[in-house]
């Protein structure tokens, strides 16, 4: 045994019990003369009157000492001040008094090490972890918390592998000895996953596995019958090393119909991912299409279209109603309406319904998948309803699905477009212009250059210039004498594109017009292409 | 009670969104919280608490909200007058100075009987710049003080009683075991942290909030940040865990925390009494302990796990849906 955790453990608490030093022995203090002396001015006096704070050595010292006296409370007082000071010492001291009779000091004192755990101070001495890890066996609940939650923080040092020399033919050969938990500790564990506490249980579950301790069959069996929600969340995430076992899938189809909706929507995370150990999963997901909850059946339904399977039509139709029902998005939400496109042509179906959703989110993923899942781009009459979409971030999404895929736009279709109420649609159509028929340029281009958007009007200059429609020309060079600087600037960099005539539209511009705010930047282009004015 | 409640809020709901239908209010006319986000692409700590919290609102009363926030990024913003209520978490905005514009438009929001909830909008001085704590407070923290001496000079926030309607809209006193689906005889908390938890640190489910009247009406509340509380995962699990900060004392604390060793600062914080709490506080650490203005001193002791944090969430989203349903039936 360790020499120094037997004086701990062992001698301590007898030199305490013989010392009975009261901690803190402070001369009293005569508030009436202290005040006195404050109105006479004698500020030396009040220094040697004022009890100064002891040195953190000190202070621990004494508080090690009142974590052997014989009341309770100063023990309890000591414990929760040496959390306050991460050391190696003040966690011998803290280590010493979890074996105390009194579950308050106990308490008080593997909170006072969690606090030095969480505070990133590492208890390095095995034997010491080793120690507080046995308080799982603690007669008390909160002690036994305390210390199946620090699992994460004390693990590193328990299970820390170790170096061995040995003697082979003559020669110092030094090797690893692989972390081992103590037998006693190891089944203290094995214990502790029945534990009566629900939250012991749930975090020996969510732990065992860092600790080496595997979760036995029967264990894990009972755990998937447990009456807390918690514990069964979690038994339900652990049973991958068992779910080939016939009474584990057993008790995750009784799971499948739990009247808790959180729980049997695990049990279709668990059923899909233990998919490949049974074929039992597989079945439980389709009996799991007749929840009663619509949410469940979707998700259900979902994951056995990405299994490939078929997914009946009426299954179809309710996940449909599910969807157009909801509120908004939230992950499950998100993970029914993303898998969707898993149900194949029935899924487009169900998106071109989403498109109406009264949520933005959903009306978004909605569009971008109806459009990419049924080529959409093609045919206006698919996409042009969400160009009346109220909210900007679905045109938008919508309007980027479409950018440089939409060709040969009609007139019919251009002049809805130009009509929309929304800017961003009319840049859309302007935009259209580079690659909409001639006749359609003729017909909607004056709209778009009268247009109240400033945006909208330098883009349609911009793609008439690349266009080179007829009297682009006479456009430009009017436009060089508009107000905004933004139409000034696509007028000019139309022009200069054009050697011919455009660059000498800009220089009788700029010769005429040599205050304007373009064209000191015209004069600069010019002066690039060899044209000094 | 609670039935009555349940008609109350849904008539409410009815007789507030069937007379007109705006373009950012949801088609089925549920009622659309607006959140303010300064900064889109802006890192968020809680991004699906407000979606988490409105969910819980249709699952758990009759009460029906768009699950999809409408964000905002200026008060300016035409759609903010068409919603009733703002949501504000201040700690993910990157300031809160706000130009005259938008000040003006703020003003005219809470008169024309908008509610403003300023979610962290009260945060101790010795919190600094960490994001993920909660400390009861009772005054609002000075940028959001600045601010309202801006937009409404004449007022000035005021403590929130314990007793104040706010509290108890829906959800009364705090979580039991039922609540929290777990067994019936299981143990809560530590016996230290519920002791505390009712008598000092949410008696009767309440919690240090500050609030301005506009035209006779609470138009506004900031509370330290609740937000963090309102998450829950796909299953029902809640997110992210939450651990608890308790004043604990102790045979001879008095004597002991005054003369133990400490080589830090202090911050003084505001109670709700209008005294003030002396924070004792090291670099690098979170704070040690506090003297109280009768004399007393108490340790702070700090606690997590399972039950912690499933108790803190319950708490809080209880009390941040009876922000929201106070602010829709007021």
């Amino acid at each position: 045994m360790n020499f120094r955790f037997f004086i701990l453990v062992f001698l301590f608490p007898f030199i305490g019990m013989l010392a009975q030093v009261p901690s803190f022995n402070i001369p009293p203090v005569d508030q009436n003369s202290s005040l006195q002396e404050m109105k006479d001015g004698n500020s030396s006096s009040i220094e040697k009157l004022v009890p100064k704070r002891s040195s953190i050595s000190e202070t621990i010292e004494r508080a090690g000492e009142d974590l052997t006296h014989s009341e309770i409370g100063r023990r309890v007082g000591a414990a929760k001040l040496l959390g306050k000071y991460r050391s190696s010492n003040t966690s011998v001291l803290l280590v010493g008094a979890l074996d105390d009779e009194s579950p308050l000091v106990r308490r008080a004192a593997m909170v006072s090490l969690a606090e030095h755990a969480s505070n990133g101070t590492v208890v390095y001495d095995r034997s010491l972890v080793e120690k507080i890890y046995s308080k799982l066996g603690d007669s008390d609940v909160e002690v036994r918390r305390e210390v199946s939650a620090m699992i994460p923080r004390i693990i590193s040092v328990m299970m820390r592998s170790g170096m061995e020399v040995v003697e082979i033919n003559g020669r110092r050969v030094y090797r690893s000895v692989p972390s081992k938990m103590r037998s006693d500790l190891f089944e203290m564990t094995q214990r502790a996953f029945l534990d009566d506490d629900a939250i012991v249980r749930q975090n020996i579950l969510k732990y065992h596995t860092y600790l080496g301790v595997p979760l036995p069959s029967s264990s894990l069996e009972k755990l998937l019958s447990d009456s807390d929600h918690g514990v069964l969340l979690t038994a339900l995430s652990r049973i991958s090393s068992s779910a080939s076992q016939t009474g584990i899938v057993r008790r995750v189809k009784e799971l499948s119909m739990h009247s808790d909706k959180g729980i049997r929507l695990k049990v279709v995370s668990v059923a899909r991912d233990a998919n490949r150990y049974h074929s039992g999963y597989r079945g439980i997901l389709r009996d799991m299409t007749g929840d009663s909850d619509p949410e469940v059946l979707s998700m259900a339904a979902v994951e056995l279209a990405r299994f490939g399977e078929r997914v009946p039509k009426e299954i179809v139709e309710k996940i449909k109603l599910f969807l157009l029902g909801v509120d908004g998005m939230s992950t499950q939400v998100t993970t029914i309406l993303y898998a969707v496109s898993a149900l194949g042509v029935d899924g487009i179906s169900v998106y071109r319904s989403l498109t109406e959703h009264s949520s933005s989110k959903i009306r978004t993923i909605a569009w971008q998948r109806f459009i990419s899942l049924s080529d959409g781009w093609k045919d206006s009459s698919l996409w042009m309803p969400a160009m009346q979409d109220r909210d900007k971030a679905v045109r938008n999404a919508v309007l980027n699905v479409l950018r440089g895929r939409t060709n040969d736009l009609t007139e019919a279709e251009l002049n809805k477009l130009v009509n929309n109420k929304f800017s961003d649609v009319r840049i859309f159509a302007a935009q259209s212009l580079l690659n909409a028929k001639q006749d359609a340029v003729d017909s909607v281009g004056f709209d778009l250059l009268i247009d109240e958007d400033t945006i909208v009007r330098s883009t349609t200059i911009r793609a008439m210039s690349v266009r080179r429609v007829p009297g682009w020309i006479k456009i430009l060079s009017r436009s060089l004498l508009d107000d905004d600087y933004v139409i000034q600037r696509a007028a000019m960099d139309g022009l200069l594109e054009d050697k011919e005539q455009g660059v000498p539209a800009l220089k009788k511009y700029v010769t005429q017009n040599p205050q304007s705010r373009i064209s000191n930047l015209a004069r600069n282009e010019l002066n690039k292409l060899g044209i000094k004015l | 009670m609670k039935k009555n409640l349940y008609f109350l809020i849904s008539f409410l709901i009815f007789v507030t969104f069937s007379s007109g239908q705006t373009s950012s209010q949801s088609k089925d006319g549920s009622v659309r919280i607006v959140q303010l986000l300064r900064q889109e692409n802006s890192i968020r700590r809680y991004p699906d608490a407000l979606p988490s919290l409105l969910k819980m609102m249709n699952e758990q009363t009759n009460a029906h909200f768009d699950t999809d926030p409408l964000y905002i990024n200026s008060f300016t913003d035409v759609r903010l007058l068409e919603n009733p209520i703002l949501y504000i978490n201040c700690d993910e905005q990157p300031n809160l100075e706000f130009p005259k514009e938008e000040q003006d438009a703020l003003r005219h929001y809470m008169e024309q009987g908008g509610f403003v909830y300023l979610d962290a909008g009260i945060k101790a001085s010795f919190l600094g710049a960490d994001l993920g704590h909660s400390y009861a407070a009772w005054e609002e923290r000075p940028e959001v003080k600045e601010l309202f001496n801006q937009v409404f000079p004449e007022k000035t926030f005021i403590p929130l009683a314990r007793d104040h309607d706010l509290f108890r809209t829906f959800f009364r006193g705090l979580p039991k075991n039922e609540d929290l689906k777990i067994q019936a005889n299981q143990k809560r908390l530590p016996e230290a942290v519920l002791t505390f938890v009712e008598r000092e640190k949410w008696p009767q489910a309440t919690y240090s909030f500050v609030g301005m009247k506009v035209k006779g009406r609470l138009a506004c509340v900031a509370s330290p940040i609740c937000a963090m509380g309102w998450g829950r995962d796909e299953f029902g699990a809640w997110i992210p865990p939450i651990s608890f900060r308790i004043r604990e004392s102790a045979e001879n604390f008095d004597q002991n925390l005054k003369l133990a060793s400490f080589s830090g600062g202090t911050y003084e914080v505001t109670r709700e009494d209008g005294l003030k709490d002396i924070i004792y506080s090291e670099n690098g650490q979170r704070p040690l302990w506090v003297k109280e203005p009768n004399g007393s001193w108490r340790i702070f002791k700090y606690y997590s796990g399972e039950e912690i944090s499933n108790y803190a969430h319950a708490f809080y989203s209880r009390l941040g849906m009876n922000v929201f349903l106070y602010a829709l039936l007021h």
